[in-house]
């Protein structure tokens, strides 16, 4: 038996913690924890006490009712298709812009190089402007006589059918909004993939697809799917896209949210419309965010 | 004898079930270079974080010259460490980060720009790196402006928390030898923690060795390698042989799975069991068994050149035994042969656990 | 992984992401090319190019009030934000501490969340707690959702800002004070101020929120909105282009001051 030096096997978990004092981050968190209760937990539990009121009442304080969710569930009332159509919608925007965001946060994450600062400002910037202006942009561009149909009459002739207050424009506008959503998230999880073990798996005989497969998905899976979450969340409560694109064509479920609140004056059911929507986010949310280690994505050595 | 100027009594710290360093007693004397070796977990960062305030002991004293110092927080403390990532202030420039120390105590602008060119030039550092940023300095250079900066001040004590392990071999020996000679030059007290008790053995006056939060065992570099403690200190240091005895009869110890009644340096009271050291370089070839007070008879199985030296190893039954030479006196046997080995007694050394 | 097919690839990815930048500018162009026309109605190609509707909306003085009351949301914005931010993302990335998973969670959850319905849920409760509303009340729905952004923006910095730094700063003599002050905020500060640029220019834009929470008063989304939908003069391409124009040049200012700023630090990864 050969006698090496040891070096101390010492297999113990050591919480080798740097405390300044005991509860340093405990006490940071309080700022933020209070902002949150008071202006997220707080406006969400309003909302659900609001959602047992008397239909079309101010009050919250009366004896509760489910008379709310059994308007929303009656299926005589065409509140349902809202939801519904909200979350096809979603769900087409995230499979759209996954497609659509992968080859850039490829190339942000790997092929750019100096230039991926300067790329990514130029894909950031968008988010500071207002998505009415964006949006209304749009309108400029596919309304009768816009810049679409103008440069199309002038350059070919043709008279282009105007695709603004239909349901896929709505998609349209959903996607062009969420796009950064989508792709930053991505270029975050491309970035844990490190670079060596691609060649690795190059250098032992995979192809290209199979690379793709076997080792940069799995690896940046945490990233893709933040990314699909985030989309998905904002793209099912979003309402300016159809408002503003889609003309009334289809009412989503935040629109009807809205309407309830502001023209149809009746609170209890849009607060009972909006926590079926927070159940249904948060779950998601919730269950998503479970499996995630927060650290490790964000950067954390 | 005078009174030490660090003493430690009965120094611990647990963290929940977990006990790091478990009632530590220690002294250190004034001016000495002293050495706290372990492997990683031994505890022995967080013995010197204690030491320099930035953890607060569960239990046991530290004193400064007598006085009690658990209470004093780091940045009254008369100490100073330098630690494993140096953290030099990247916002800052040479210059600034020696003056930290001094700025942060209110000394004027004049006063200490002259200390840090002292400073620079007590540790070899030209005096136009005065205004260089630090990230822009090299390794060694960036060694020697942590160094500076913890001198600033003049603190009674050193801690250096494994300082070099980071660095290339060569740029370490230089640091070493660097570390001993300002130790010297201003005889400050050094408290220094590595994994690695060759650097121990270089720098320091005595040295401790810590395993699982217990100190096992203090002592100079001498004596911790002629007469180790344990199995544990023994192995610590590099690569030796050991052989598990029992005692035999007519004043020796018999082997246990070798066979062979050996020769020991002196039998102790009560010896029961425990295991025979020998270092290679205390192993020789010889060619009869009476020309060594032990030996062992085995096959040549394998030989690695190691720079200046040529260890041999030798298949003895199940086991294997090093065998170290100079090169200049390269051992002439072929692979596979016949060979016997053997040692004089007062180059082993007996452990009991 | 050599040879032409590779930077034929590259070649396709980097056309598809200049389509994509292409895509994304589109309708601000759009906007721009409608603000110089003459008329007042539009129509492409433009007949007549002006800029008297640039004029118009610079001499309006209730254009200037909205203006205004957006400036001061996003300053109190990005104050309290940036204060707030600061030291949930200490809590968030640099102390280990009990709770902090579930921190990180709670944070991320406004962020998480559709802007339009936190902000019906808002009015709601403004509306129970017998506040009314006016732009302190939007200040407080923006900082419900830019906080955790923030947060989460300094909190990329502080992962990699050494702990040993702080100790050393100790160890050397500083106050508690002093280290704040000389090491974790200048070490910091690159972080903390992209988060507060995201602040102002997300609160400056932003429009959901203060749609429902305003009140009385209005910020330049509202009234471009109010307008859109009724009402429409190329008045509102024309603001919506300056205060795009007015965003481009806070950000880039912002970005050379960080690209500076960064400098001086010695840049690290």
């Amino acid at each position: 038996m050969t006698a090496i030096a040891t070096t101390g096997a010492d297999n113990r978990r050591k919480p080798r913690m740097r405390w300044l004092s005991l509860s340093s981050g405990a006490r940071y968190s309080l700022p933020v924890l209070v902002l949150l209760a008071v202006g997220f937990v707080a406006p969400l539990i309003a909302v659900i006490a609001f959602s047992f009121a008397e239909p079309r009442s101010f009050a919250v304080f009366g004896a509760p009712t489910l008379e709310n969710y059994r308007t929303i569930f009656d299926p005589a009332n065409t509140v349902y298709l809202s939801f519904l159509w909200s979350l096809f919608f979603a769900a087409l925007a995230v499979v759209i812009l996954a497609l659509l965001c992968y080859p850039v946060a490829y190339g942000l994450a790997h092929i750019f190089g100096r230039w991926a600062n300067l790329i990514t400002l130029l894909l950031v910037f968008p988010l500071f402007i207002s998505e009415n202006i964006r949006l209304f942009g749009w309108v400029l561009f596919f309304i009768k006589n816009g810049v679409l149909d103008g440069t199309m009459k002038t350059l070919f002739g043709l008279e282009v059918q105007s695709l603004l207050f239909t349901p896929p424009i709505i998609v349209f506008g959903m996607v062009y909004v969420y796009l950064p959503f989508m792709l930053f998230p991505m270029v975050l999880g491309l970035s844990m993939v490190p670079r060596d073990v691609v060649e690795a798996a190059g250098d032992l005989g995979a192809s290209r697809l199979q690379i793709f497969r076997e080792v940069e998905l799995p690896l940046a899976m945490p990233g893709f799917i933040i990314g699909g979450l985030l989309t998905f969340v904002l793209s099912v409560g979003a309402v300016a896209e159809s408002k503003v694109l889609g003309g009334q064509s289809v009412i989503v479920i935040t629109h009807d949210i809205e309407i309830a609140f502001t023209y149809a004056q009746n609170w209890p059911l849009g607060a009972a419309l909006s926590v079926l929507l927070m159940v249904v986010i948060g779950a998601l949310v919730l269950l998503v965010l479970r499996y995630l280690d927060l650290d490790r994505i964000l950067g954390r050595r | 004898m005078t009174e030490p100027i660090l003493r430690l009594s009965g120094l611990t710290k647990r963290f929940g079930e977990f006990t790091a360093v478990n009632e530590i007693d220690l002294d250190v004397e004034e001016g000495e270079f002293f050495t706290i070796v372990g492997p990683s977990g031994s505890g022995k960062s967080t013995l010197v974080r204690m030491l320099a305030g930035l953890e607060e002991p569960s239990g046991g004293e530290i004193a400064l010259r007598g006085r009690r110092l658990n209470e004093t927080p780091a940045n009254r403390r008369p100490t100073c460490m330098v630690f494993q990532s140096l953290a030099l202030f990247p916002h800052r420039s040479v210059g600034q980060n020696i003056e930290f120390p001094l700025k942060m105590r209110g000394v004027a602008r004049e006063e200490r720009r002259t200390r840090a060119m002292e400073l620079l030039r007590l540790l070899r550092l030209p005096e136009a790196y005065y205004g260089k940023n630090v990230t822009q300095c090299s390794g060694g250079e960036r060694q020697r402006v942590a160094l500076a900066r913890a001198f600033a001040y003049d603190p009674e004590i050193l801690f250096f928390d494994e300082p070099l392990s980071a660095i290339d071999y060569k740029l370490r020996k230089t640091l070493e030898k660097e570390l001993k000679d300002i130790h010297k030059e201003t005889g400050k007290t050094f408290m220094y923690i590595t994994h690695s008790l060759e650097e121990a053995m270089v720098m320091s006056d005595r040295i401790g060795v810590m395993r699982a939060g217990d100190l096992v065992q203090v002592g100079t570099p001498e004596e911790i390698y002629t007469r180790p403690r344990d199995k544990f200190v023994s192995e610590f240091m590099g690569e030796v042989n050991v052989i598990d005895v029992r005692r035999g009869m007519n004043g020796r110890a018999s082997g246990v799975g070798i066979p062979g009644d050996f020769l020991l340096r002196e039998m102790p009271e009560g010896f029961e069991s425990g295991h025979l050291v020998v270092r290679p370089e205390y192993l020789r070839f010889i060619d009869a068994p009476g020309e060594a007070e032990n030996h062992l008879r085995g096959r040549l199985y394998n030989e690695y050149v190691l720079g200046s030296r040529i260890q041999y190893q030798v298949r003895v039954g199940e086991r294997v035994f090093m065998v170290e030479r100079l090169r200049q006196q390269a051992f002439r046997g072929k692979l596979d042969e016949e060979v016997l080995i053997g040692w004089d007694a007062k180059d082993s050394i007996l452990v009991t656990n | 992984m050599a040879g032409p097919g590779k930077s034929r690839a590259k070649g396709w990815i980097g056309a598809w992401t200049l389509a994509i930048i292409v895509f994304l500018y589109l309708p601000v162009v759009c906007g721009v090319l409608a603000s110089l026309s003459q008329s007042r109605y539009f129509a492409f190609p433009i007949a007549r190019w002006s800029t008297r509707w640039w004029e118009r909306t610079l001499d309006s003085i209730e254009i200037g009030i909205l203006i205004q009351t957006s400036i001061v949301i996003a300053l109190m914005v990005t104050a309290v934000s940036v204060v707030l931010a600061f030291m949930g993302a200490l809590a968030f990335a640099r102390y280990n501490w009990r709770g902090r998973k579930l921190f990180q969670r709670i944070v991320l959850l406004p962020i998480f969340f559709p802007q339009a319905v936190l902000g019906l849920a808002l009015l709601l409760w403004f509306n129970t707690l017998g506040l009314p509303l006016s732009w302190h009340t939007a200040v407080f729905a923006h900082l419900v959702w830019i906080v955790p952004i923030v947060t989460l923006i300094i909190s990329i910095q502080v992962y990699s800002f050494d702990p040993a730094l702080e100790e050393a700063a100790l160890d050397l003599g500083a106050t508690r004070w002093q280290v704040l002050r000389e090491v974790t905020l200048p070490v910091l500060w690159p972080g903390i101020f992209s988060g507060a640029l995201f602040a102002f220019l997300l609160s400056w834009g932003n429009f959901p929120l203060s749609l429902y929470t305003t009140g009385a008063d209005s910020t330049v989304p509202e009234y471009l909105y109010a307008k859109m939908v009724a009402g429409y003069t190329p008045g509102v391409p024309t603001l919506g282009a300056m205060t795009t124009g007015g965003a481009a040049l806070i950000m880039i200012v912002g970005y050379v001051s960080w690209i500076l700023m960064r400098r001086a630090q010695g840049a690290k990864s």
